[in-house]
């Protein structure tokens, strides 16, 4: 009974496992097919000739590089930014006592209930009113304060004693003083798994760069490569293997940090 | 000198921890707060501090209102229960905080320098290098009050310092406290809820209670002369033996046994004997065992703690205490033929009062 048991819960597992992975390896496998292969019925599984020219075709097709870069920029511009809002915000809702603290936390969670695809519309009309759009200021700033991760990085501040603050206030160390010397280095752990995932977000974001860019030069890799599928028609072979190349430098973030970013998931029950 | 003049204290939650407090503590004096938790004994370290601000009242350093002012401002030194050393820093580092941040601060070079020297007088060069989470906690205990002291503050302040640390190590690092602040001749403020760690550092004793100073006074006289019943009841272990006693003419009288006030000493009444219940205290060191004894009774339970033992046993339908000698061999079960030492009895009003 208990062997069956087994049994049936690894054909389950292996079950949902090929299900979840065969879109991504039909992805690299079509990436190296010809148009035929990759268009025929039935399909093709395993092309006849590995067609790696397919990558440099693709890259000739559409400004990859440029998305890239773009993708990398806004990432990291993001990134920091949430980092720092994230910081301050917390430590003074974590280690000062201040007037309105309870009802700003009531309304921060508050936010936190409202769908990402209601403030996008707000957003738009703030960033096409102030005559943004297209710049890499509309795609930065409205990624540079995260509620998530400021609620995400109380609870990691608040199991930190009180008296670490305490002794720098007796000692007569500024607040960034002791935020800087004492508390990040402290919470790197937690910071580390905000970067990680927030880097990741950043390169995944597709409505927002969709809605405040209409210029190929301000494209990211998402809507750069919805852009290149609309625009190389048919050729599904070379939009596979541009989403193989958007998605491999992230595939090697994951596997290089993937203890940090399971322990965020994991401790959060969300992903960022 | 410290002056603290009718603070008062009342937390957001309206618990009032402290009701109108006056101490005036003097220079280089060590004074233990003391008192069960929840008496108002760290709130008034915190004010101190300025990690808290009282709701009224004063307190003055050598004439000089502090409150309002910035901790940092207030030059103290603060050790807290927990140590709070930072642990991702070197002890070197972490002595050396006060002197690198802030608007004072020192040249790295000098303030390692200066780092050392207290390192050297509180005797732990060679942890110099070490991460606070690899020493034991005496070590931590130690590094903590050099960083404490490494400013060169007027006031040292320990909140229950020694509670974190196992009994051997306690007695060790409460003897080296007390010779350290005596040696750098430091105004000493020490936070504890254990009676014979205050009795054995202070100089003087702050014993307190639900927000009110009980007794403030030197350590033999909290245990020989209480103010009243609660010090009586806080100090000394095993805890006084208290009696309900009815006064009839010129005696006391309970169920099972009577004192006679005319062997009472006269000079020793502090007021006179109003009304007719009072509650008579007796250290369980001041029963003795005699052949014209008060009252007869059983040994029901024995505690050996060491030279001497406790006997547990019952009179006036309610549980006692007396400490005999260990070698006077008195098992379980076997009768005792009580009697007390007149001169060292307490007498109580209602209200806890000391009358005699």
């Amino acid at each position: 009974m208990k062997r069956t048991l087994t049994v049936l819960s690894y054909v389950f597992i292996i079950g949902m496992s090929i299900i979840t992975l065969f879109p991504f390896i039909y992805m690299i496998l079509a990436s190296l097919m010809t148009f035929q292969e990759a268009t025929s019925i039935p399909p093709t599984l395993i092309p006849s000739n590995w067609e790696f020219q397919n990558y440099s075709t693709a890259l000739q097709k559409a400004p990859f590089a440029r998305y890239f870069f773009n993708t990398v920029l806004v990432a990291t511009v993001s990134t920091i930014g949430t980092l720092f809002t994230t910081i301050l915000a917390s430590f003074a809702f974590v280690k000062l006592n201040f007037k309105g603290k309870k009802a700003l936390l009531t309304a921060l969670v508050a936010l936190l209930m409202v769908p990402y695809e209601v403030v996008v519309f707000s957003n738009y009309q703030t960033i096409a009113q102030l005559g943004l759009m297209n710049t890499y200021t509309s795609l930065i700033v409205p990624s540079m304060a995260s509620v998530f991760y400021i609620f995400y990085l109380n609870s990691f501040l608040e199991a930190m004693p009180i008296s670490y603050y305490n002794v720098a206030k007796v000692t007569g160390a500024s607040d960034l003083e002791f935020i800087f010397k004492v508390m990040v280095p402290l919470s790197k752990p937690a910071l580390f798994t905000m970067s990680i995932l927030s880097f990741i977000g950043g390169w995944n974001s597709f409505i927002w760069p969709v809605l405040v860019t209409n210029v190929p030069e301000m494209r990211l890799l998402g809507n750069g490569l919805s852009a290149f599928a609309t625009e190389s028609g048919t050729d599904v072979h070379l939009q596979m293997a541009a989403s193989t190349i958007t998605i491999v430098p992230i595939l090697i973030l994951y596997f290089i940090f993937r203890k940090q970013i399971i322990r965020g998931v994991v401790k959060s029950g969300i992903k960022g | 000198m410290i002056e603290i003049e009718n603070l008062r204290k009342v937390y957001d939650n309206k618990y009032e921890a402290l009701k109108s407090i006056n101490l005036t503590i003097n220079n280089s004096e060590l004074v233990c707060l003391l008192g069960p938790s929840g008496c108002g004994k760290t709130t008034i370290l915190n004010i101190i501090a300025g990690l808290l601000d009282p709701t009224s009242g004063d307190i003055k350093f050598d004439g000089k209102s502090i409150i309002g002012m910035h901790p940092k401002d207030r030059d103290i030194g603060l050790v807290f229960q927990n140590y709070a050393l930072y642990p991702h820093m070197s002890v070197i580092d972490n002595i050396m905080f006060p002197l690198v941040v802030g608007s004072n601060k020192l040249p790295k070079a000098e303030a390692k320098k200066r780092a050392q020297e207290y390192m050297k007088i509180t005797k732990i060069e060679s942890l110099e290098d070490k991460k606070p989470g690899t020493m034991s906690g005496g070590q931590q205990q130690r590094v903590a009050i050099t960083r404490a002291l490494v400013q060169n503050p007027k006031i040292l302040l320990l909140d229950e310092p020694l509670s974190n640390l196992d009994a051997r190590l306690r007695l060790q690092i409460r003897e080296e406290i007390r010779s350290l602040v005596k040696r750098i001749n430091i105004t000493t403020i020490f936070v504890t809820h254990d009676q014979e760690e205050a009795l054995s550092i202070s100089d003087r004793i702050v014993l307190m209670d639900q927000g009110i100073v009980q007794q403030f006074d030197r350590p033999q006289n909290l245990y020989l002369e209480p103010a009243n019943l609660f010090v009586a009841k806080f100090m000394g272990n095993p805890i006084i033996n208290t009696f309900e006693m009815l006064k009839q003419d010129n005696t006391l009288v309970s169920q099972d046994f009577s004192l006679d006030l005319k062997k009472f000493d006269k000079d020793r009444f502090k007021c006179d004997l109003d009304g007719d219940k009072f509650i008579v205290g007796i250290r369980p060191e001041y029963f003795v065992l005699s052949h014209t004894p008060l009252f007869k009774t059983k040994v029901t339970v024995k505690e050996l703690i060491g030279k001497d033992c406790i006997l547990n046993f019952e009179v006036n339908n309610q549980a006692a205490k007396i400490i005999v000698d260990t070698n006077s061999n008195i098992e379980e079960g076997q009768e005792l033929a009580i009697s007390v030492e007149y001169e060292n009895i307490y007498l109580f009003n209602l209200e806890g009062k000391r009358i005699y």
